[in-house]
């Protein structure tokens, strides 16, 4: 029995129960859900709104409490009373001790201080005490205010008091809160629309970090100029000019002279109490740090200089030979010395032999200083072998406007490995050690999901938060980890090809169920012999490769469909319990659920068992089971269980046996990143991160996938090299489909004859056979019908047949290092020309064939849809004549062996001669010969380009990029047809700015098919609206499409996203009925984990948008007696 | 392991006050001294600068000057005594603190705090004053060769020490898990049968753990307690009575 309990197939009941228990996850989920619900305001009606919230849940909200300083003010001085709202919490220290020393010191003012996180006013009550708190203040200080939807309410409650106020301090920030500033005379409500040059600046470089830059610049310059101007205006802008030097400068000592100077200046109470400040202490805004160094550096050469004069360690650490590794910081940190945890990294690369290069930077553009002291000047080479980012911020634009093809720019031009860690910043380190879903969600979106996009890896949360001062602490662990990960990035450029040990991981997909040895769309053992191939041509050691691939399955698994549990796998290495022990600290946890080691999976009842082979420096190994049954997905949701001793063998087998350089995950998916865990932002006890140990990670990802990629990315931290998923083929259409369509062709010819009702009588009866009465209404058979009725169920029959006929399905599986042909990219191609890209000026070839015909497609389209016979011929021979014309031109374009020869040279020559345009040649034989020239060139022109990267070849490019310790450029997941931007595949997959969706361009479309989608509705309910509509909200679909179903969603219940200036769509506003043309409609949203993850303002979003329409005031449409607007979690992962 | 700097500043202040209230600190100077090395010199007063230290956001850029006041007095190791005779062991832990910063050197008393790279710079013998004071006074519980021999024994992994010694404390989470204590009202400032071995002095974490790594591996701390040994030595502690104080240091000074 005790055998049986722990064996991997039969689950101990209470453990199946809480694995297997969805209703669990949904307990889970539900206390993510807002307690909004209750402080819903109580309307009027019987609405029911039910939404997620950001921030509640399991987040215990910071409190600005801890911030407030009230003075005993014994000696009765006047009081003066400071509000400030800052995005950095490491102001908090600084300024508290500054109010200190000052209540402690002074004798003339006694101060009274509170401070906000700007993202807690966005908790109601927080607000509340924001505004009440200014009532009484005297003086409001504001720095780094960048999201609109917080701007403007720190802009509504200042604007109130403002008149009232002393001094309102505002820096960098957006310009609407920038207006607030007032000190004296000073005032910038001009901003962007005065003339000065003052102002001009500003409305030249409104956002972003080029801003944040210029001022910074104004700052070293300004006050300079302005010491000499003798008025008291400019008095005024110089003291302005000195409080942002003083904030900059950061420092309590700083910041108690400013706030002298300040409250002596404009506090009335004050005025004539004459008080001493002395002049800001200026730092460097970017340079070098160490905490060892005399100063701080502006040159890298006088910096090293320094370091190789460094008594303190000894000569390995500071010769030639030692890895250096960049780190990125934070300027305020380190001025207002809240920079234990920057220490903390130093220390500890440099105790582990690495040399380190701290630079800084205090704006918000990094690639500057990244480009100055981390390459080369002469050679242009890096002088780091890896960068470390501490600041958890995007390289270009920190929190506010991101310029994600600058900072990916820069990133190219240094070419190593790019890590981005984060400190906490909304949570504590109690807060986040208890939260199961570990990182908070906003700096998920601001931390996580934005580095990414420049092609950061492995969010490390390396630094906690105290809950008493704010400070940052570092994470002794988590730290020791980063850091060692760093050096082996590093290592992996400095090592030889030929001594680099690479570890390539298979596992059987779907988890447990396939094949030893596949992936998703991947022939894994043809693409691996394809990689080693090349591997060894480029200098790897793979000693004893087979000659095929055939051969490498034989040796590794002996047998083609092995499954996990076959006994014929190839024994790698048995390891005893003892070493396995020694090598695998966390193994006492696994003990709970699988008892004493070695337990019965991957063991062979006395030694763990790992199962793959070893060629020369490669080792091709065989992921174990995740070792329960069922998905995956659900150990990633399950708090109680674990991996396998099996499993855990396995990674220290590759870490500290082998020594891997570096592990390369072979295709979608395996177990690793799906291991019980916080979601995002692994602790000490999260098991990927325990796992995947020290081992850089690469992982061959479909490009089609970005979603679960994104948990490889961030659970793994994996560096994710998507590869094309097999070029997609019309499904066409067999057996009784195909019948059927005989049937219908000769329906056409002969429907005026005595035949017609005697043929669509086979028709329904055919359609019937093949399930279609599912999906297209049939009348009885032997019903009599009428010729015009005829017409439309043929109709509706045909379009659900065109349906099918023209879906895609992949064809084949794909093989890295070996493109499509460029005739199998015709399918693909025929699907990128179906779409119209308004924002590019390319029309869609189907609409151009309309037009030739004097119809509009979306006419042809919706006739289509109602079944109306001849728009579905029209469609059918549109369609027929895309895929030709498309065809001719790829043909003219591909050599004899069908592979592409260069699109550009051959689209030249044949732009060149009008005349030999093959689709103009194909069309002139159709009934379009008459098309378009010019929309036709520019739209060819286009698939021109796509077809190039279609069938360019990156995926091995990119794995050889990463295993050099090189960095490999990023690029969007997705859907290679809706943007071809995921082309060429070879890119390390991100998902998008969480923010940014839905797009302008995803919002029409989105209003397109809820239009199509309500109006087919309405046909189908006899002429009544639907009142409901239910909708799931997938994660790879929202990314794939740029948040149309959100937008459908938003579309359907009336309201309408609006972007901020710096595009970011935080705000909705609803569509008067007018516009609409209809009723709102209710939706019930099914929401997938992965979307309530990745997009969690989002989620924010459609809570404001349902309850901004439950609380309008709409008389007319009480058709819908009761709104109920219902957001509920299904976890899915896609 | 988490200190000064994790501790709310407010708190902290009246925790000083009530302890400096309690009890006087001001000591007439012993005749116990050492030999400065070279390159440090020692604060002003004892209670202003564990005051300041303790009070004060920790070094701002190098480019700052620093308000610490040196004077040259020699190092002292009286007032660490004098706490640990009194079993004040709050204020022995702050002055332990301050001493390793002021042996560290002149840029460790800028900085306010030690970076690991010098503690090669610390004479054994200095580390080893401070470490018998505390062995002393503490039964053998207290002081760094106490901690090097539990750290070695828990193969030199750092989580599985602090938990040892009491420095993290257990989260009611439903996966075990450790966090930081706080400082100072989380940590045990009096030697009874509860007191983890080793639980003092507190060297922090807030910088990661490479300064305790390099105080334990001082050779001062070296051949100690080998692994084994140290094995026996713990067992025979656990189960035996606890050996008596020696009332007066070994007077084994190297110089």
């Amino acid at each position: 029995m005790a055998s049986l309990v722990s064996s991997p197939f039969t689950l101990p009941a209470s453990k199946a129960d809480q694995l297997s228990s969805l209703s669990q996850k949904h307990f889970f989920l539900h206390s993510f859900l807002p307690k909004k619900i209750n402080n819903l305001p109580n309307s009027k009606s019987s609405l029911k709104v039910k939404c997620a919230a950001v921030g509640n849940g399991l987040f215990t909200q910071t409190t600005p409490e801890v911030r407030r300083i009230v003075p005993e003010n014994k000696n009765n001085l006047p009081t003066v009373k400071i509000v400030y709202v800052v995005l950095e919490a490491q102001y908090q220290s600084s300024l508290s001790s500054a109010v200190q020393s000052l209540n402690q010191n002074s004798n003339f003012a006694s101060f009274e201080v509170v401070g906000y996180l700007v993202e807690e006013l966005r908790d109601e009550n927080t607000y509340k005490t924001f505004c009440k708190d200014l009532e009484d203040a005297n003086i409001f200080i504001g720095s780094l205010i960048f999201v609109e939807e917080l701007a403007l309410k720190v802009k509504t409650a200042v604007e109130k008091e403002r008149d009232r106020l002393d001094a309102v301090l505002v820096f960098p920030s957006m310009p609407e809160v920038m207006r607030l500033n007032k000190l004296g005379s000073f005032s910038m409500s001009q901003l962007g629309q005065s003339k000065s040059p003052f102002f001009q600046l500003f409305k030249r470089k409104k956002q972003g970090a080029g801003f944040a830059d210029s001022m910074l610049k104004l700052v070293r310059t300004l006050p300079k100029v302005l010491k000499y101007l003798p008025s008291d205006k400019a008095q005024d802008a110089r003291l302005y000019i000195l409080s942002l030097q003083f904030w900059l400068g950061g420092s309590p000592d700083n910041l108690q002279n400013f706030l002298k100077m300040i409250s002596s200046s404009y506090v009335p109470a004050l005025k004539g109490t004459k008080v001493d400040y002395s002049d800001p202490v200026l730092f460097l805004d970017s340079g070098i740090w160490h905490p060892l160094a005399p100063c701080m550096y502006d040159d890298v050469k006088e910096y090293l200089n320094w370091y190789g004069t460094r008594r303190d360690v000894n000569e390995k650490l500071r010769g030639p030979d030692a890895p250096v590794i960049g780190l990125v910081l934070q300027r305020s940190h380190i001025v207002t010395g809240d920079e234990s945890h920057y220490v903390a990294v130093i220390m500890e690369l440099e105790a582990k032999g690495a040399k380190v290069i701290p630079i800084f930077a205090g704006g918000l553009d990094f690639s500057g200083p990244v480009e100055r002291f981390l390459i080369d000047p002469v050679t242009k080479k890096p002088m780091v072998n890896s960068v470390v980012s501490l600041t958890g911020f995007a390289l270009v634009g920190g929190p506010a406007r991101q310029d994600h093809p600058r900072a990916v720019e820069a990133l190219m031009k240094l070419d190593v490995p790019y890590i981005v860690a984060l400190p906490l910043v909304f949570q504590t380190t109690e807060e986040w050690l208890n939260s199961t879903l570990g990182l908070h969600p906003i700096q998920v979106a601001l931390q996580v999901a934005l580095p990414e996009l420049d092609g950061g890896m492995e969010p490390i949360v390396f630094a906690g938060r105290d809950p008493r001062t704010g400070k940052s602490h570092a994470l002794h662990k988590r730290v020791e980890q980063l850091c060692t990960r760093a050096i082996k990035w590093a290592e992996l450029k400095r090592k030889s090809k030929t001594e680099k040990k690479l570890a390539i991981t298979v596992f059987s997909f779907p988890p447990d169920k396939g094949n030893v040895g596949t992936a998703a769309y991947l022939n894994v053992f043809a693409s691996i012999y394809s990689v080693l191939k090349d591997l060894q041509k480029d200098g790897y050691n793979v000693e004893g490769l087979p000659e095929t691939a055939e051969a490498l399955i034989e040796d590794v698994i002996h047998d083609k469909e092995a499954q996990f549990n076959s006994p014929n796998l190839n024994v790698a290495y048995k390891m005893s319990v003892r070493e396995y022990q020694n090598l695998t600290p966390y193994a006492p946890a696994l003990e709970e659920n699988w008892g004493k080691p070695p337990g019965n999976l991957n063991s062979d009842g006395e030694n763990l068992l790992v199962y793959g082979k070893q060629y020369g420096n490669v080792f091709i190994g065989v992921q174990p089971t995740f070792g329960y049954e069922g998905d995956p997905m659900r150990l990633l949701f399950s708090k109680s269980a674990s991996p396998h001793h099996g499993f855990a063998a396995y990674y220290s087998f590759v870490e500290k046996i082998f020594e891997a350089d570096a592990v390369l995950h072979f295709g979608t998916h395996g177990s690793l990143e799906f291991m019980p865990g916080k979601q995002v932002g692994m602790s000490d006890v999260c098991y990927p991160d325990s796992l995947i140990g020290n081992i850089p990670n690469v992982y061959y990802y479909a490009a089609n996938n970005p979603s679960e990629a994104t948990i490889a990315k961030r659970r793994s931290y994996a560096n994710t090299i998507s590869y094309l998923t097999p070029p997609a083929e019309n499904a066409g259409l067999y057996k009784g489909l195909k019948q059927l369509s005989e049937l219908i062709s000769s329906y056409q010819s002969l429907k005026d004859s005595g035949r017609g009702q005697q043929i669509v009588s086979s028709i329904i009866s055919t359609a019937r056979q093949c399930n279609l009465d599912k999906d297209v209404e049939l009348p009885e058979e032997g019903e009599e019908i009428s010729a015009k009725e005829r017409d439309l169920v043929v109709g509706k029959v045909y379009s659900k047949i065109m349906e099918i006929e023209s879906r895609l399905l992949p064809c084949g599986l794909h093989v890295i290092g070996e493109p499509p042909s460029a005739m199998e990219a015709v399918a693909t191609l025929v699907n990128i020309a179906a779409l119209d890209r308004p924002e590019d000026g390319i029309s869609s070839l189907p609409s151009i064939l309309a037009e030739t015909v004097g119809r509009n497609i979306e006419d042809v389209y919706r006739g289509s849809d109602k079944g109306i016979l001849k728009d579905v011929e029209l469609l059918r021979q549109i369609t027929e004549a895309s895929r030709g014309a498309i065809s001719a031109f790829v043909q003219k374009t591909t050599n004899k062996n069908g592979q592409v020869v260069d699109v550009a040279d051959k689209l030249s020559s044949i732009l060149g001669f009008g005349i030999n345009e093959p689709w103009i040649q194909y069309l002139s034989n159709t009934k379009f010969y008459r098309a378009d020239r010019e929309k036709l060139r520019v739209l060819f022109e286009f698939l021109g380009e796509c077809l190039k990267l279609v069938v360019a070849d990156n995926e091995l490019g990119s794995l050889k990029q990463a295993l050099e310790g090189k960095y490999v450029e990023p690029g969007p997941g997705g859907d290679p047809i809706r943007n071809p931007k995921v082309l060429p595949t070879g890119k390390n997959i991100h998902a998008l700015d969480p923010q940014a969706i839905p797009t302008t361009a995803a919002m029409q479309s989105a209003k397109v098919v809820v239009d199509r989608l309500v109006e087919r509705q309405k046909v189908d309910n006899g002429g009544k609206y639907p009142e409901t509509v239910a909708l799931v909200l997938w994660g790879t679909d929202n990314i794939k499409t740029y948040g149309e179903s959100l937008a459908q969603v938003l579309w359907m219940i009336g309201v309408r996203p609006v972007a901020d200036t710096f595009g970011r769509v935080n705000r909705v506003e609803p569509v008067s009925l007018e516009e609409l043309g209809r009723p709102r409609i209710d939706v019930v949203v099914n929401c997938s984990g992965v979307f309530r993850d990745l997009f969690i303002n989002q989620m924010n979003l459609l809570d404001r948008a349902v309850k901004m329409v439950a609380e309008l005031d709409e008389p007319w449409i009480t058709g819908c007696t009761k709104r109920l607007i219902r957001l509920s979690f299904k976890m899915r992962t896609c | 392991m988490t200190t000064h700097s994790l501790a709310s500043l407010h708190h902290q202040y009246s925790f000083l006050k009530r302890l400096s209230n309690s009890e006087s600190i001001h000591l007439p100077p012993s005749s116990l001294f050492l030999h400065p090395s070279p390159s440090s010199s020692s604060s002003s007063s004892s209670t202003t600068t564990t005051t300041s230290s303790t009070t004060t956001t920790f070094s701002l850029s190098p480019t700052t000057s620093s308000s610490t006041p040196t004077t040259t007095n020699p190092i002292s190791f009286d007032n660490l005594k004098h706490h640990l005779s009194t079993q004040n062991f709050f204020q022995a832990d702050e002055e332990t603190r301050r001493l390793l910063i002021v042996l560290a050197g002149e840029a460790a008393q800028k900085r306010r705090y030690v970076f690991f790279s010098e503690v090669q710079f610390i004479s054994e013998a200095d580390l080893k004053a401070i470490d018998e004071l505390w062995k002393q006074y503490s039964n053998n519980k207290f002081g760094y060769s106490v901690q090097k021999r539990l750290w070695q024994k828990a193969n030199k992994d750092f989580t599985k020490f602090f938990i040892k010694v009491g420095w993290m404390k257990k989260l009611d989470t439903e996966i075990e898990q450790y966090n930081y204590r706080a400082f100072p009202n989380e940590f045990t400032w009096e030697l009874n049968d509860e007191t983890p071995e080793g639980h003092l002095p507190l060297t922090n974490a807030l910088r990661g753990t490479q300064l305790l790594n390099s105080i334990l591996s001082h050779p001062a701390f070296e051949g100690e307690e080998d692994e084994k040994e140290a094995e026996v030595k713990g067992s025979l502690r656990d189960n035996g009575p606890k050996p008596l104080t020696s009332l007066f240091p070994k007077p084994d000074y190297s110089f």
